[in-house]
């Protein structure tokens, strides 16, 4: 503390412009990064906001027409399918991640033997695009290749896996596609965090004779709550914008069952040419994600008041 | 001393290449044709291009359509749009309205375009009045194509001509343990099957509807008759397997005896000699049933548009590829493999594929009873958006077997509604 | 800590328990074991096919012991097979994606840096609202951003180019380097810029001197985030440049996802393994400091 305390003098004392300068490099030197990035987040965000309330269809156009294109969204029952699945996915995409990352999590926390080993196996699927991802698990659901052809051939004749090809289904498919893809990255942020809690805490758990059960459930994950938030943020701006699992694995199918907001939005604005209309669906979804992080906002700032008013 | 020479002769050389440069054709032209028999096609085109002096390259988008297009938007919306694209029906009159495409009156009156293309195809590729684009193929939609193999065994002697006798013949083929409609589950596969169901029975609903757009007409009773059609082919006469088949698998279906009967533009023909079969000891081609008793013809045509360019290298290649696209020679060889026929009606098809012959006779028959129509599962007819939402719900129909006729036809009406 | 827990309740408890922990120790052997095999179906299955013959994966299906070995499915993705129109393999892809990646990850992780030094040391009235601004482009989704690209890469004169490519990840990289440095940053303590202050060190020498050493585990984690994110990024790629130029995702879509053929999964194979590559090289190396850095402070 004496250190900073002299810094402070110490900084008093120089010269005055010295510490003009000292105050401006640093605004001159975030400068570039930071106006390119308010372009990339304001300016697309309000050219797009504008456009989907203007009559452009082959191209943007600026003409004002308010909220039509709004309007014909959502009388499009396609879109209200999209609309639906991505809150379906998310939800289930989310929630298992994290409980199937908190399962291996613990389990990988019993002191197993070959800790590195377990680890990079759970984790890899998160360096391999979504592409790949879609590709190599829609031969996987595939009944003439994959896992129903390897049942029926090891003798269940009548055994039939076809989640992708029953349009009630194929949901499914992609929620657990999604779910091996991601729940490597939850199982490696709670398996530090469970690591991080502070071991005190849980000898006087053991002192009052709690049994391991119960020092989980008790001590440690209420104390990496905070991790679980921030992975399930993550991991629902990956739902938001699921695209390319979608058009590696189902194409949107069987009929228009897996449609997501990003694969229609796309196809609004690209292949039917309803600029507009595809500006409205994009907007739709930025307000899906706003749904979700005005309160994780809120809840981070209120948390960060409150450790500064106990700290 | 010798370097300098070198060096004179290396500068004197480049200058040369320089000037050649300029006076070059160049085009890019930019598809959806990355694979197989279409990829083979676009290449035979490059090769022509080349040896007629141009600079031949090419982009080719794999993938979704929707792929090209958004290249194609990004690419104008950038400043640069490419100076050849292949595009289709409506698109083109929509492009064209944004002012941004080539006239080519000039090389089309030279050349008399006007009285050798298929008449039908003119209003298409002379949207407003100006030659923008040029044809490269009729394709011919409905066309149904029998196994020899399992019409035998199914005891059925020849393709069905109405859709009474189409459903007699599959009654037969399920009695034999056969599937009748070999089918891959995709949204213009099932739009396809469709529109040839609603043309088969009622042509003039397929005017209003699938032409005009007509939404009254799409929620008559008649629509709710093709649909009913299209729900029992769906549930009896195609396998639970179509969704997430790919197209190859269908098509050995026929191949192998599996399934009696396809319901397939006229591409099918090159992917069957692709495959090595040959008609009519593997396959057979008939036109798809109809109930009107009349040579019919659903039109589809692939076709090339022009966009304005500033470099005259790109404008000299824009003359020369539209030229050659145009030429009996091209027309010939691009289409003998892919199954369709030329957009020019002056060429001999004596050494085509029979069925593209047939498909010839059936264009100028059904040009005199008047039964020639636009293709709209294939883009031909409305605008993209309206056909969008018509796929959907052909696509959700067949995918989900809860759906009623009626309400197929009301959601159709109202998601083309929607879009209005 | 809770393995220290069962030690010690082990311990304390009669002999009978120790089976019941023997069964315990299987139990979650058999757990991970299972799951274990779930996470490696997909590469094995990817890894053993592109060494299988095709008629073998035809007659056996995908997942099999393999019966057959060949090695020529590798040469073929790489160099012969026909994707979009030529017949050149995804080695010119590949290359484009490498060329692509590595100068975007670099710049984009130390622009990251800088921005996170001067949002975490050198604050300023507004800079925490800038900072929320700048990490709302996390959540941006790509669709957004692609006509008003379109318009900035044609006016740049980057459009259908790699360069053009480079740009657009770079800003669109900002967001998530920004966010996981600055959150490291704040973690250094404020004495070690203060200190360095009264010693006469400025800005950036600050930054070079001071900040940068101390922060390979951040830029690693930055480094591994970037670099998987472009080398797997689909819809620039497609969209923004075309034939030569494409990058390695949109030739793999290409090959893989054809509605027309049966999957040619001999070859497919191959190409996937040679487009997942790169970044499990990068995972499998750096997975470790990779959890250890973000947990250091990136996500919080």
């Amino acid at each position: 503390m004496s250190n900073a305390l002299s810094a402070n003098q110490a900084i008093q004392t120089k010269p005055a412009l010295r510490e003009k300068l000292g105050a401006w490099t640093p605004r001159l030197a975030i400068a570039p990064g930071a106006f390119a990035s308010l372009v990339y987040v304001f300016g697309f965000t309000l050219w797009t906001l504008y456009i989907s309330m203007s009559n452009s269809t082959m191209l943007p156009t600026y003409r004002f027409v308010g909220l039509k294109p709004y309007f014909d969204l959502w009388s499009n029952a396609r879109w209200k399918i999209a609309y639906g699945n991505l809150f379906y996915f998310s939800a289930f995409y989310v929630v298992l991640s994290l409980a199937v990352g908190l399962a291996l999590a613990i389990a990988i926390d019993q002191r197993v033997r070959g800790e590195a080993i377990w680890r990079t196996i759970f984790l890899y699927p998160l360096a391999v695009s979504f592409v790949v991802t879609g590709v190599v698990w829609s031969w996987l659901y595939s009944p003439d290749a994959g896992i129903e052809f390897l049942v029926r051939s090891l003798g269940w004749h009548d055994f039939t896996f076809r989640l992708t090809t029953n349009r009630n289904t194929a949901i499914y498919a992609i929620i657990a596609t999604g779910i091996w893809q991601s729940s490597g990255f939850a199982m490696a942020l709670l398996l530090a965090g469970l690591r991080s809690v502070d071991p005190d805490l849980i000898k006087a758990a053991q002192i009052d004779g709690a049994g391991p059960a119960r020092i989980y459930r008790k001590v440690i994950l209420p104390s990496i709550a905070p991790i679980f938030v921030a992975v399930a943020v993550v991991l629902l701006q990956f739902a938001i914008k699921t695209f390319d699992l979608v058009v590696a694995l189902t194409q949107g199918g069987p009929g228009i069952s897996t449609t997501f907001p990003a694969n229609y939005v796309y196809d609004l604005m690209f292949q039917r040419g309803e600029i507009a209309v595809g500006a409205a669906a994009s907007i739709m979804m930025l307000l899906a994600l706003a749904v979700v992080l005005v309160p994780y906002a809120l809840w981070t700032v209120w948390r960060s008041r409150r450790e500064a008013a106990h700290g | 001393m010798l370097t300098i020479k070198a060096a004179l002769a290396a500068a004197l050389v480049s200058a040369a290449v320089a000037t050649a440069a300029q006076a070059e054709p160049k085009t890019n032209l930019l598809s959806q044709w990355s694979e197989g028999s279409d990829a083979a096609a676009i290449a035979k085109l490059g090769e022509m291009f080349t040896a007629a002096g141009g600079k031949w390259e090419q982009t080719s988008i794999a993938g979704h359509t929707a792929n090209t297009l958004a290249k194609l938007r990004a690419d104008v919306v950038a400043g640069n749009a490419p100076p050849a694209v292949q595009l289709k029906g409506p698109e083109i009159a929509e492009w064209n309205e944004t002012g941004m495409t080539a006239n080519l009156d000039e090389l089309a009156n030279k050349e008399g375009w006007d009285k050798v293309v298929a008449p039908e195809l003119l209003p298409v590729m002379k949207p407003g009045g100006h030659w923008v684009a040029v044809p490269m193929n009729i394709h011919r939609i409905n066309w149904i194509w029998g196994s020899t193999k399992a019409m035998e065994q199914a005891g059925v002697k020849e393709l069905p001509k109405t859709w009474a006798e189409f459903n007699a013949d599959c009654d037969k083929a399920i009695a034999a343990h056969l599937i009748c409609l070999a089918h891959f589950s995709q949204d213009w596969t099932d739009a396809t099957t469709f529109e040839v169901v609603v043309y088969g029975q009622n042509i003039d609903l397929f005017r209003k509807a699938f032409v005009e757009g007509d939404t009254k007409a799409m929620r008559s009773p008649d629509m709710v008759k093709a649909f009913a059609q299209m729900r029992l082919m769906v549930s009896k006469y195609m396998d639970p397997g179509i969704a997430g088949r790919d197209y190859n698998t269908a098509t050995s279906m026929i191949a192998k005896g599996q399934a009696a009967f396809m319901i397939m533009g006229d591409w099918q023909i090159g992917i069957f000699t692709a495959a090595g079969l040959k008609t009519p000891q593997d396959y057979q081609c008939g036109q798809a049933p109809t109930d009107w008793g009349k040579p019919g013809f659903i039109l589809n045509s692939d076709s090339v548009v022009f966009f304005k360019q500033k470099d005259p290298d790109y404008v000299a290649g824009q003359t020369l590829l539209a030229q050659l696209i145009m030429s009996p020679k091209f027309q010939t060889v691009f289409n003998e493999a892919k199954g369709s026929i030329p957009a020019r009606l002056d060429i001999d098809l004596k050494d085509f594929n029979p069925c593209q012959q047939q498909s010839l006779k059936a264009l100028q028959a059904s040009i005199a009873d008047g039964t020639l129509v636009r293709s709209m599962a294939h883009n031909m007819t409305v605008l993209q958006k309206y056909r969008g939402a018509m796929l959907d719900t052909i696509t959700a129909f067949v995918n989900n077997p809860k759906t009623t006729p009626e309400e197929a036809a009301n959601a159709m009406a109202d998601a083309v509604d929607a879009q209005k | 800590m809770v393995d220290a827990t069962l030690d010690l309740a082990l311990d304390s408890q009669a002999r009978g328990e120790s089976l019941r922990f023997a069964l315990r120790r299987v139990a979650i052997y058999a757990f991970l074991g299972v799951f274990a095999l779930i996470y490696l179906l997909p590469l094995f299955v990817v890894v053993a096919n592109s060494f299988r013959e095709l008629p073998e994966i035809t007659q056996n299906g995908l997942i099999a012991l393999p019966h057959s070995f060949s090695l020529k499915a590798w040469p073929q993705a790489w160099a012969h097979y026909c994707v979009a129109g030529t017949c050149e393999g995804i080695k010119r892809n590949f290359f484009n994606s490498l060329y692509m990646t590595i100068p975007a990850t670099i710049a984009s992780t130390l622009i990251g840096a800088l921005n996170g030094y001067v949002l975490s040391k050198w604050r300023f009235p507004g800079s925490e609202t800038l900072f929320v601004c700048i990490v709302l482009g996390v959540f941006m989704p790509g669709q957004v951003a692609l006509l008003p690209w379109a318009y900035i890469l044609g006016a740049l004169r980057l459009s259908n180019s790699v360069y053009g490519l480079i740009l657009v990840h770079v800003i669109q990289g900002l967001s998530f380097t920004t966010l996981f440095c600055r959150n490291y940053y704040i973690n250094i303590p404020d004495d070690l810029i203060k200190a360095a202050r009264i010693d006469g060190a400025g800005f950036w020498r600050i930054f070079f001197k001071i900040i940068l050493p101390l922060s390979p585990p951040i830029l690693i984690v930055t480094v591994i985030w970037q670099f998987t994110g472009i080398w797997n990024e689909f819809l620039f790629g497609v969209v923004f440049t075309g034939g030569t130029q494409q990058p390695i995702t949109a030739a793999l879509v290409a090959l893989a996802t054809s509605q027309m053929n049966a999957h040619p999964y001999d070859v497919a194979s191959a190409a996937v393994m040679i487009g997942a590559i790169p970044p499990l090289l990068i995972y499998l190396f750096g997975g470790k400091y990779f959890v250890r850095g973000l947990t250091q402070g990136a996500i919080k």
